[in-house]
């Protein structure tokens, strides 16, 4: 895990210093002089060669924690991504909460009436929204349920935990319907499959009361799909710019794309460690819950094929980002 | 010892799943369009018309124009050439890649493993648009950036899946028993292991293009799609998303043909599942 | 039997579920009823006087002297003021000064402020603080707008009047003197450190800083002290981050923000004929232009440049980006720039006989293959240099669009490392030479806006337009020079698009100034 940070960390800095563009450039407008570009590289130590600019970057983030002042704002970099972090927070898990209250009913319903009409429709309809790109939705939804219908704000944040929940419900159900058509399938595939295994016949054998067999099925059911779950959080974890960006929400996403448009290399690494470390966390809550699920159901393995079906729909979890 | 399915075997030995019908069909009709409509269409795709610009769906034009003027069926159309190839083209390699990886970590376990997880955890835990923005900045906007950015996230997946059902099959009886028997490394690999796993790995790949696609389409909205004046889906929704309150076609008609392209791909996804649960 | 045990643990889990989604959309609809005000009501918090912009980035610095950036400059325009200023044609005005003498050998400029000036800390201005200001100005060696005149010395005769004594001649002097950058700030910065000052400035503009973000947003109260009695009319303005276009556009219909910066001129019909909405225009100074590297072996050909602008049709450009709400420019000087010849000029367009003769007279009659350099992610650049590709196809000359980022774009175009541009061209103060000097000066740092482009007569021509007092004489100067500019085409000025303002209907009195800009001071919501 530590080692995943110390390759981000590396890998950013390296990176956007070999990529074209300038941030003096962005800074100073187009029609800055030489001399105040040049100035302003000295300032930022951008003349430096790179292994200079590379050990004081690591002596400033161990002695401060800090990756300096951002370029582009004029301010601390950890200060700025701290101040928009509770926006993404709360986004993230406000789309989090969603997914798991549309996907489970969902998954469950059609489990159970298999190749009913429910289930056929569960099966077909989330498809559209898997084709929508969320910038498309959410715009038809401010659109519809802002503009038109005047039931929720077009944008921004609204002040106090009720105004910030209110603020939320268009951009997390954006982001909840890009994601649940793949917890829905996997979570149903997996019902299906425990359903009729074997072990579900060993235990009704053994005369087992109900309770405990149906405790078995869900935990069953939950493991592949709470690491598919886990998955399309970490994405979400300074990926959500697209809906950051359609529902105008000062979030940590669009702090991201413009310090990276203004080349705010102080900014970028900022986010950038930030964000590795949210995924880290993210995997490690997952890992735990994962544990503790996988404790219980240890020695009632539904079959080789289940642990490979968990990776199934991951599939397309790593451009759930976008 | 198990006997190493093919999809293709399992194809002649089941009655197909509808789903897999209706997806294939649906699939056939679009691209079907997408190579018929610009060959028939008296209208270029390129060729701007500015007097005739921001006309809504007529007679003359079934989807209207565009802001300069081009007539929208036959850029979405040209659009689904496009997009249908870069779809296929830019998962082959990913997908070629990763299924490797997750052979070899699968199999061998180790070090090869550790690598392979280390690689893909630093790639996932690093900021996705990063990474975009990056690479566009690099090879600049377009078809090459799109290609190289899905290249260096892409794999993880086929590898991720590939990865866990190799695992679960190289425990098994029988491939120890072809270690006894002589066979080599690559034949266990690349003749046992991996017609077992791969109908995993096809399933993975056809949603996975549903969520290329999207993403592509999202490239176009952040300007960082294909280079005009080549029509893209992506690009076609992003110009006109500003015009969706006033003139709602010239976004919303290629954002539907994107969404009945990921009804298709889901479609065949669910139906080649359902054959894979039923083998 | 077995299985339906099952199926109702399974029930129950859905029965929490469900209950999960009601308890949310009850916290979400408790709010709907709460607060619905700021969905659909006036202005964010009721506050009749608050009145609330939408401006697409967040203010970052509030040093006058150091920003240029629009972001930064119409921050710092709403708290310092300078001596003169200009009005919505680019009239030059008298501001803080209330009259201004010109000597006639163009070498004295006196200033006499007007009486009463107190800054928003309620300290009297004096003649001392706009001498201190000017100085502070030319000696910032990261000025962004430097004073470029030749200037002698800068002084306070008496605690009413300030003047300003050149070396040499130098007519642009009292358009750059109307620029934010020559706001007038309290001597020594009232004691303070000058990182402290412009952290928590203080000013004599009609607003003071009360709350800033500088990631978000920017909230002013109005200045109790301000010269103009009786204004501001607002007690608040709050300057609102809203980054997506589309998303300000939705704010200003339901009445989250009062009025739009920057609308998209997409968006500007609906925004016309809104219930709720109505856009405020004036003319500009900034001028679409394609830009030639003339550096380039290809376009180092007048033939070429002449060939290619004469196969675009300019007219069908601005039609297609600028929903009627631009003019097609003819020459490099916009129309609200006194000297332009915009009504008079012969432009080198919309004639595609006379291109192929062009082509033909080239060095490359059978054509070449060339890259546009476009910026990503503008809509309009990207539509007008598709245009001009197929124009050229028309002269056999095949053209890329080579679309890159931003930054990127500034590096390689900075560097000369590109044939074709799109860019615009703006003046930054109310004066021809702001534009002239800066895109056909060749001994400037910009090397004619990096088009490499020289030619004696032109630059003979705009120095001496320079030193030569406003007049018929001045007028002539640039009329050549437009016209040698227009037929050598080192860029193709493409369109002017005017200054637009998306506001809510019960918006009042709200002047918007030709560099973007706004004033607020007589702004009240009916």
């Amino acid at each position: 895990m530590l080692l995943v940070l110390a390759l981000v960390t590396v890998g950013v800095f390296l990176i956007v210093r070999l990529v074209p563009g300038d941030p003096a450039q962005m800074v100073l407008g187009l029609k800055a002089r030489p001399e105040q570009i040049a100035d302003m590289h000295r300032r930022l130590g951008l003349d430096q060669p790179l292994w200079r600019q590379f050990t004081s970057f690591i002596a400033t983030l161990l002695t401060t924690g800090d990756t300096g002042l951002s370029i582009a704002y004029n301010a601390s970099s950890r200060a700025l991504v701290l101040s928009r972090m509770p926006v993404s927070l709360w986004l993230i898990g406000c789309s989090a909460v969603l997914v798991v209250a549309i996907s489970l009913p969902l998954a469950m319903t059609a489990a159970l009436h298999k190749d009913g009409w429910v289930d056929q429709l569960v099966r077909i309809v989330p498809t559209i929204t898997l084709g929508m790109p969320e910038f498309w939705v959410g715009l038809v939804f401010v659109l519809l349920f802002a503009v038109t219908l005047k039931i929720f704000p077009v944008g921004g944040v609204q002040p106090g935990i009720d105004g910030m929940l209110y603020s939320m419900a268009l951009p997390s159900l954006t982001i909840a319907l890009a994601q649940t058509p793949f917890i829905v399938r996997s979570l149903r595939t997996r019902i299906l499959e425990v359903l009729g295994s074997d072990f579900v016949v060993t235990l009704r054998a053994a005369h087992l009361p109900e309770r405990v067999i149906r405790r078995h099925v869900l935990r069953n059911a939950l493991l592949p799909a709470l690491q598919l779950y886990g998955m399309k959080i970490s994405f979400l974890v300074g990926g959500t710019l697209v809906v950051e960006q359609v529902f105008g929400l000062p979030g940590v996403g669009s702090l991201l794309f413009n310090a990276i448009t203004a080349r705010d290399f102080p900014l970028i690494q900022a986010i950038a460690i930030y964000c590795a470390l949210g995924v880290v966390l993210v995997s490690v809550v997952v890992e735990i819950a994962g544990g503790l699920i996988d404790y219980r159901v240890r020695g009632a393995a539904v079959g080789g094929r289940n642990r490979a079906a968990a990776g199934e729909w991951n599939s397309a979890a790593a451009r759930g980002a976008l | 010892m198990l006997s190493h399915y093919s999809l293709r075997l399992r194809v002649l030995e089941h009655r197909l799943p509808h789903t897999l019908i209706a997806g294939l069909a649906l699939l056939a009709a679009i691209v079907l369009a997408a190579i018929i409509i610009p060959a028939v269409s008296p209208y270029d795709p390129i060729a701007e018309d500015i007097p005739s610009m921001l006309q809504p769906p007529s007679f003359a034009h079934p989807f209207g124009t565009d802001q300069l003027g081009r007539d929208l069926l036959v850029r979405v159309a040209a659009a689904g050439r496009v997009d249908l190839a870069l779809m296929v083209g830019v998962e082959l390699l990913p997908f070629l890649i990763g299924t490797c990886a997750g052979l070899v970590a699968g199999y061998y376990g180790g070090w090869p493993d550790r690598i392979i997880t280390l690689l893909s955890d630093a790639l996932i835990a690093f900021p996705f648009y990063l990474l975009v923005a990056v690479v566009a900045f690099v090879t600049g906007t377009g078809i090459t950036g799109i290609f190289l950015t899905f290249l260096i996230m892409g794999w993880i997946i086929f590898a991720r899946t590939v990865k866990g059902a190799t695992a679960s099959l190289a425990g098994a009886e029988w491939v120890d028993s072809a270690r006894v028997m002589g066979f080599s490394d690559a034949s266990i690999l690349f003749r046992q292991l991996l017609p077992n796993v791969l109908s995993q790995a096809v399933i993975v790949l056809v949603s996975d293009m549903v969520a290329l696609l999207v993403a592509i389409v999202t490239l176009g909205y952040l300007g960082l799609g294909v280079r005009p004046p080549t029509p893209d889906w992506g690009t076609m929704i992003a110009d006109g998303q500003s015009f969706l309150a006033t003139r709602w076609w010239v976004s919303t008609l290629p954002g539907a043909a994107v969404v009945l392209v990921g009804i298709a791909l889901a479609l065949i996804g669910d139906g080649l599942n359902d054959m894979r649960r039923r083998a | 039997m077995k299985k339906t045990s099952t199926i109702r643990a399974i029930r129950t889990a859905l029965t929490a579920a469900t209950a999960a989604v009601l308890a949310i959309s009850l916290a979400a609809c408790s709010q709907t009823g709460g607060s619905t005000t700021s969905a659909t009501g006036a202005s964010a918090s009721g506050d009749q006087t608050t009145f609330t912009y939408a401006r697409s980035a967040a203010v970052s610095s509030l040093n006058l002297w150091t920003e240029i950036t629009s972001n930064n400059a119409f921050a710092i325009d709403k708290i310092f003021e300078p001596l003169v200023s200009f009005d919505k044609n680019g009239k030059i005005i008298d501001w803080l000064a209330k009259s201004h003498q010109i000597s006639d050998d163009g070498l004295t400029y006196t200033f006499t402020l007007r009486d009463g000036l107190k800054f928003s800390n309620g300290k009297n201005v004096t003649a001392e603080d706009a001498v201190f200001s000017l100085q502070q100005h030319q000696a910032e060696k990261d000025a962004a707008l430097p004073l470029t005149a030749d200037i002698a010395s800068v002084t306070a005769p008496d605690e009413h009047t300030v003047e300003i004594k050149l070396n040499s001649p130098y007519t642009p002097l009292l358009a750059e003197l109307a620029n934010f950058s020559n706001g007038i700030v309290p001597k020594d910065f009232g004691g303070k450190s000058e990182a402290d000052f412009f952290a928590n400035p203080v000013g004599t503009g009609p607003f003071v800083v009360s709350k800033w973000d500088k990631s978000g947003d920017l909230t002013f109260t109005k200045n109790e002290n301000y010269w103009q009695k009786g204004k501001p009319g607002i007690s608040k303005l709050v300057y609102k981050l809203v980054e997506d276009g589309t998303q300000a556009v939705n704010q200003l219909k339901t009445g989250q923000v009062d009025g739009i910066e920057d609308p998209a001129l997409e968006n500007l019909d609906e925004l016309e004929n809104g219930n709720d909405t109505k856009v405020e225009t004036a003319g500009s100074w900034v001028t679409h232009t394609f830009f030639f590297n003339t550096a380039d072996e290809h376009f180092a050909d007048v033939h070429v440049r002449r060939a290619l602008a004469y196969a675009l049709n300019r007219a069908d450009v601005t039609k297609a980006v600028s929903f009627g709400h631009a003019d097609t420019a003819k020459t490099v000087l916009p129309k609200a720039i006194e000297y332009s010849t915009q009504d008079s000029i012969k432009p080198v367009d919309n004639d595609l006989a006379k291109a192929k003769e062009e082509i033909a007279q080239s060095k490359y009659p059978d054509g070449f293959e060339a890259k546009i350099l476009l910026a990503s992610g503008n809509n309009a650049y990207s539509q007008a240099a598709q245009l001009l590709q197929s124009a050229a196809a028309k002269v056999g000359v095949k053209l890329d669009i080579d679309s890159v980022d931003i930054a990127t774009f500034r590096s390689r175009f900075k560097a000369f490392d590109y044939q074709i541009m799109i860019n615009s061209a703006q003046a930054d103060y109310p004066d021809a030479d702001s534009i002239i000097d800066f895109q056909a000066d060749p001994d400037g740092f910009s090397k004619s806006y990096w088009t490499s482009y020289s030619n004696p007569e032109v630059t003979a021509e705009l120095k001496k337009a320079q030193v030569t007092p406003d007049g018929d004489e001045r007028a002539d100067l640039y009329e050549k020079i437009q016209q040698t500019l227009a037929d050598e085409v080192p860029y193709i000025p493409l369109y002017s698009p005017q200054i637009v303002k998306a506001l809510r209907k019960n918006v009042n009195g709200l002047e918007v100034l030709p560099n973007n800009s706004v004033r607020f001071q007589d702004v009240t919501l009916g």
